[in-house]
This record gives C-alpha cells, structure tokens and sequence, in this order.
C-alpha cells in the first residue's frame, strides 16, 4: 500500500516538476484550521497576483511561469514545519510567501527556512515576537503590521479620548494576550492609570463575575478578544450590570454582528481600531479596480497584504534575474524600499520593462507602501470604527 | 543533485517526526496495549515534556521563567521525571476508575495542563508559547554551547566558528533523525523485554481478567499504576523531541488533542495495539501517509490540469487540504476494515521467555 503510494506520488511529482523553467514559490497557508473563512479571500489575492504576473509576460526575458506551490499548514506548527520542509527540500521553491498565522510562521523559520537560507514573506503573522526573531540573518519578512504598532496605536487614541483610567481584559489566546501586553506598557508610559488586566478564557456562557471583579476600578474598559467567542458576551454583561459605560478594543471585535446582537443605541462609546489601508491612494484604487474584477473582497483583514506578498516577491525575483534563493533578500528591500520609479498593484509588465532596462522600481502595494525596516517589519496603518446609523464607519488615523 | 539533496532531507525529516510519533505510540501501547488504560491525555504528558525540556533548556528569556540554558540531556531526564511524577500522581487518584471513567479523566486532565500551561503566563509565556528551542546536535552551532564545556576543552572559540561554517546548513539533520530513531530502538527493546517478562505476562493477566489475576494474588491496582507511569514517561521523552523538533510549543495549536491524543491512538490501533513492532509502524506509516499524501494530491491535481487542458483547476487547488483529510480518512478506514486487530497484531510472549 505504502509503496504503491509513494511510486504514484513520484510520478505524479516527476509529471509535475516536468516544466523546469518555472519559478516556484512555496505558499503554506492555514487551508483547514481554525480560519479557514479568513484565509479562502487570501489565497484568492495570492492567485490573483500570480495571474497578473504570468498574464503580462511572466518572468525574466524567457517569460518563465510564476508558479505558485500551495501546501497546508493547518495553523499548527507540526502541520507547518512539515508543509515548508517538503516546499523547500522536495518542490525546491525560491522563497516562501505565506505563513499565515504567527505561530507557524516563527516555527517555520526557526526550523527550517533560517538553517536553509531560504526567505519567508508572510501575508499576515501580526506577532511582536517576530520582530526579533532573528540573529544574524535576513530573511523574514512581513507584509502585515505587528501588533505592537496596533497596541501603541490604541493606546494614543485612548489617551487623546481623555480616558485616563481602564480596566483590561483579554482573551487568552496569542493574538489577544500580545496586543493587551503592548497595549497596557503603552498607556502606562503615556501616564494613563490601568486599574485592573485579566485574562479570560474564551467561549464561556457568562463572564459576569470577570467583569464585576475589573468594573470595581473604572468605567472603561479595553476589550481584547473575538468578537465570536468571547466579545459580545462580554460587553453584554458589562452592559447589563452597568460595570462599564465606555469600550476600547481591536480587530478582533470588529464585526457588523455586535452592532446587530448588542444594538447600535448602546455602542454610543466604542472604538475598535483595525488595519486598514488608506483607500484614497492610488495604490488602493488600483488593488480595489483588479480585486473587484475579480470578485475579490478588496479591503478583507490581510486581503491586500496577500496580493502585495505575492507580488512583491514576484518583483524581487525578476530584479535577482534568476531563481536565486540567497539573492532574495536584498532585492526585496530594493523593490519594496526604492528608491525607484513607483509601481502599483498590477503593474507588472512596467515593473518588468523599467527592470530590464536596468532602472530601479519601489512598489505601493494595496495594503500601503510596504516599506521594510531592519527587522524585515513594515509600519501599519489603523483605522478607529465607531456606530454610524447602525453600521461600522471607519476612518483611518494618519 | 540539489532534488536528491531535498529528497534526503524530507526523508530526515519524515523519519525524525514518525520517530516521535513512535514514542507517543510505544508509550500508549504500554499503558493500552499492555494494561488496558484508556488514556485519552496524551496532548497533556507531551506537553509536561515539551516544556519542562523548554523551559530548562532554552537560553536566558525576558518573556518566560529561565530558561536555565542547561545541558539539553538534563531537559530530556527532567521532562521524563516530571512527566512520570504526575502520572503517578493521577495514577493513585484515578486508575481505579474503569476503561472508559479512565479516558473522561485522562481527558479532564489533559485540559486541566493545558490550562495552566496558558494561565501561568509568567513561567509559560502563556499563549504566546517558548521559541528558540535548542535541537539536539544543531545546538552545537549556538555560541553558548560551543563557548562552555565540552566542546570549548577540545577548539576554542573561533576554530569552532570556522569548522560550523565549514559544514553545509543540513549536517545535523542525519544526526538528529539517527538519534530519535536509535531512542525509538532503545525503548523498543527495552519494552520488549518487559513484554516478555513475568511483569508483562502480568499486564496480560490484568488486563484480560482483573478479578482473576487479583484473586490469584496478583497486585492489580499497582500493576496499573506502573504502567501508566512507564508510559508516561516515554509521552515526556516524546514531547521533548517534538519540542527540540518544532523549535516553538504552545498551549493551543501545537498540543491539540485532535493531532496529538487521537492521532496516536489512530496510530496504534492502525499498526496493532499490544505489539510494539505494530505501534512503531503505525507511527510511521501514518505519518508518511499524511505528509507524502499532499505532494501525491497536489503530484495529481497537476497531472490533470496536463491532461485536460480545458479543466479549471484552481476549485480542486483550493480545496486540497480538505481532500486530503478525506482521502486519509478513507485509507484508514480501509486499513482497519483489511486489518481489524492491526496490521501486526498482538502476539502472545512464549512461556520460555524467548523474544518472538
């Protein structure tokens, strides 16, 4: 049986691997897990760009496929380490565009693309670790913003509300935990009072007596959890014991569903901060043209970072000029970095010309301009969401 | 040259995961195989193991308790220590409770380390998991290993330096696959050895017909109680490699249940439970299955977008990993309907003591 499997296996492989020139590169995403919802639109982007890149001349003067090799992590890191272990060893990509969650994509790296060499990109691992993952090397990257940005960001807005005292709870689970951690050393250090920081478990029926135990200390509360499993019933109790008046949170919370389950007439004071992009620059006109062409939801969490992971690192190996995996790097800063003629979502075949005539480019991408620092991270854009007339109204703090 | 390379190196690591899988698997065979304990925690004593090997191993950390950067050898004995302290600890408790009560427990238990692991964030890092864990033989290339004893008695620093560097990325992968697979030998046969045993024709006895065996004499509920510890101790030698593997554990993704606990009782019963040969192979013909299957889908999904020209492929790209799922599911069943005691089934010891 095992046998049989394997001889099927190798030459369906060796039929696969039959078009040589292609350029490969690995895309582990969390195809079954816990998101699969989120990541469906993801990989639509990451396909997406692919067309664009193979639909405008492809790769190189040879106009070689940009071929994407999808494999599924599972968004665990036994699943991941060996989805990116065969992508490197067996299927021998250039680069890896993917991970999608943050646990995955430190695992991944540390065990297997740092120790071979290989460059990861990843569309949406949000983790702070990440940061300072690394020693001595360069090579990974990330499309979407940590969280510390985000924890800071909240933290400036609660204090330019005039809130001077918060309670917070988080959901225990790593996303919520490390944006609390970054939230509360930030408004300490801008002089806010944190009067009370638990962690709950999620998806409990009633979380009345967390919320007694924090609204003792204040009437505000930072929220920190998934809207699904733990926020709604959480900002219901509060409001039905009246512990708390005011509510700050992030991404997690924001949801057309708490508006519909809590009501709008009592979301008076709420601010939920999320990534954003900026959807009056050309950058985002663009992406928003081609991703509704292609009935693609263009402003979805870490949609745009997906279609600008996968583009950027098309663009990074058409400036190397081979499927060199050790060059990847470098180009990568210079192609998202400039300096360089300015490139948008889409524009592959002007990348391709001003590339092959020996010019520079610097590539805006859907999600912003992408411009990578020492530590491989880029810098996030946020929006706070308040209630309009029942509806999420979001606008993005500059 | 550069795909003979990959391959070998996707073997090295298929061979070092089923090889941890196989401990997981020789030590449920221990305490199902052998005594009949319907243990359903395996996630748990994995998880004792992977973090006590963690957390005294890892170099000095702000975001958890240490790391203590101790010898990687002292991690292993402690995460097997500690795993078998609190089987014990459970065994005097609950392993009176029948087959099924046992798996409820062993269940609750499992949950109730999991949540500590995630509550006690000061020592654990909580949900955001321990990275940085050092691997057995690729630890040498980290400074703090090559600048302190032994290895700094033989070069100094520098001419450690120049030698790592001098070897290519993968020269630890051989050596760390080798390493799981000569441990999986070791407890093979030293649980070989106990099968054959008066101890292992016991765990027969007490298993088969407890009221029998007890009323010959026989201490049932110690009996029980070593079992479950011995098997214990092999899920903490296990969950230290799978950290040492990974590099990153945490509570949630890497200890749920549906990978660790199940995965390896689908191993056992698979192979053969009762027959260490049976829960080796188990082990790793499930773990090739799973992993090789999604280059065969995807090997597939390419051969038919070359046949057919005209047929989209990108519905059955996306959807590959949930056909996998399918398709493992169904070979198991296959397997199981072909083999309902196991590929190997149990094989009762000769009373002349001689391994067979």
């Amino acid at each position: 049986m095992k046998r049989n499997l394997f001889l099927t296996g190798f030459c369906a492989l060796s039929v696969a691997t039959a078009g040589f020139s292609d350029v490969k590169v690995g895309n582990p995403m969390a195809v079954t897990g816990p998101i699969p919802e989120l990541v469906k639109p993801m990989t639509a982007a990451i396909d997406l760009a692919v067309d664009h890149v193979n639909s405008q001349g492809g790769f190189f003067s040879g106009g070689e496929k940009y071929e994407v090799v999808r494999v599924d992590t599972g968004c665990d890191a036994v699943g991941g380490v060996d989805a990116v272990t065969k992508l490197i060893n067996v299927e021998l990509v250039t680069a890896i565009v993917g991970p999608v969650c943050s646990g995955v994509a430190i695992a991944q790296a540390q065990s297997v693309t740092i120790p071979a060499g290989v460059v990861t990109l990843s569309v949406s691992a949000s983790s702070e670790a990440i940061t300072n993952m690394e020693s001595n090397t360069d090579l990974v990257f990330r499309t979407a913003a940590s969280d510390a940005y985000q924890g800071v960001t909240l933290a400036e807005l609660a204090i330019s509300k005039g809130i001077t005292d918060i309670a917070v709870s988080f959901a225990n689970d790593d996303y919520n935990a490390a944006i609390a951690a970054v939230f509360v050393e930030a408004y300490k250090g801008m002089g806010g009072k944190i009067t009370g920081n638990e962690a709950h478990e999620p998806a409990k029926a009633s979380y009345r007596s967390e919320v007694a135990t924090l609204g003792a200390g204040s009437n505000n509360l930072a929220l920190f959890a998934y809207y699904g499993s733990s926020g709604i019933t959480i900002m219901r109790n509060a409001l039905e014991t009246s512990a708390f008046s005011s509510f700050i949170g992030a991404d997690g919370m924001l949801a057309q569903e708490v508006i519909d389950q809590i009501g709008a007439e009592n979301l008076k004071n709420v601010t939920f901060t999320t990534s954003a992009s900026d959807s009056s620059t050309d950058a985002f006109k663009a992406w928003k043209k081609l991703a509704d062409a292609a009935a693609i939801p263009a402003s979805d969490p870490f949609v745009p970072n997906s279609y600008d992971a996968a583009f950027l690192m098309a663009l990074a190996i058409e400036k190397v000029g081979s499927a060199d995996r050790s060059a990847i790097a470098t180009a990568l800063r210079e192609v998202a970095n400039g300096p360089g003629e300015k490139i948008l979502p889409g524009e592959w075949k002007k990348a391709k010309e001003i590339l092959a005539a020996g010019g520079s480019i610097n590539y805006s991408g859907a999600a912003g301009p992408h411009d990578f620092d020492k530590n491989g991270d880029v810098a996030g854009l946020f929006s706070k969401n308040t209630v309009v007339d029942g509806k999420w109204k979001a606008v993005v703090i500059k | 040259m550069e795909q003979l390379l990959g391959y070998f190196l996707y073997l090295m690591s298929l061979l070092t995961v089923g090889g941890i899988y196989a401990l997981l698997a020789l030590g449920l065979n221990v305490q199902w195989g052998f005594a009949g304990l319907f243990n359903a925690g395996i996630a748990g004593f994995a998880a004792i193991g992977a973090y006590t090997y963690a957390l005294l191993t890892t170099a000095e950390s702000t975001y958890h308790y240490g790391g203590l950067g101790l010898p990687l050898f002292v991690g292993e004995i402690f995460a097997m220590t500690l795993a078998g302290i609190i089987a014990a600890i459970i065994g005097f408790i609950c392993i009176r409770l029948r087959a099924d009560y046992l798996a409820i427990a062993t269940i609750g238990i499992a949950e109730i380390i999991k949540l500590i692991i995630k509550n006690e964030s000061h020592v654990t890092n909580g949900p955001r998991g321990i990275n940085k864990i050092p691997r057995t033989w690729e630890h040498l290339t980290e400074e703090r290993f090559y600048t302190s004893p032994p290895l700094n008695w033989i070069k100094d620093q520098e001419s450690w330096q120049l030698f790592f560097d001098s070897l290519p990325y993968w020269w630890w992968q051989p050596f760390f696959a080798g390493t799981i697979l000569l441990l999986v030998f070791i407890v093979y046969l030293l649980l070989e050895r106990a099968r054959i045993s008066p101890w292992g024709r016991m765990m027969i006895a007490v298993r088969e017909n407890e009221g029998a065996a007890s009323a010959a004499g026989k201490n049932v509920t110690r009996r029980r109680i070593e079992a479950f510890i011995v098997g214990a101790v092999i899920m903490g030698l296990a969950g230290a490699f799978l950290a040492q593997h990974v590099k990153l554990i945490e509570p949630t993704q890497t200890f749920d249940p549906s990978k660790m606990t199940f995965l390896v009782w689908v191993m056992l019963i698979a192979g053969g439970s009762g027959n260490n040969r049976g829960a080796i192979l188990g082990a790793f013909l499930v773990w090739f299955i799973w992993s090789s299957s999604e280059l065969v889908i995807n090997g597939v999904i390419e051969l038919f977008a070359t046949m057919f020209d005209s047929v989209d492929i990108g519905i059955l790209k996306n959807r590959a990993g949930f056909l996998r799922m399918l398709l493992i599911g169904l070979l198991l069943q296959l397997i199981l309907q072909k083999y309902p005691k196991g590929i190997l089934p149990e094989m009762r010891p000769a009373i002349s003591g001689k391994f067979n």
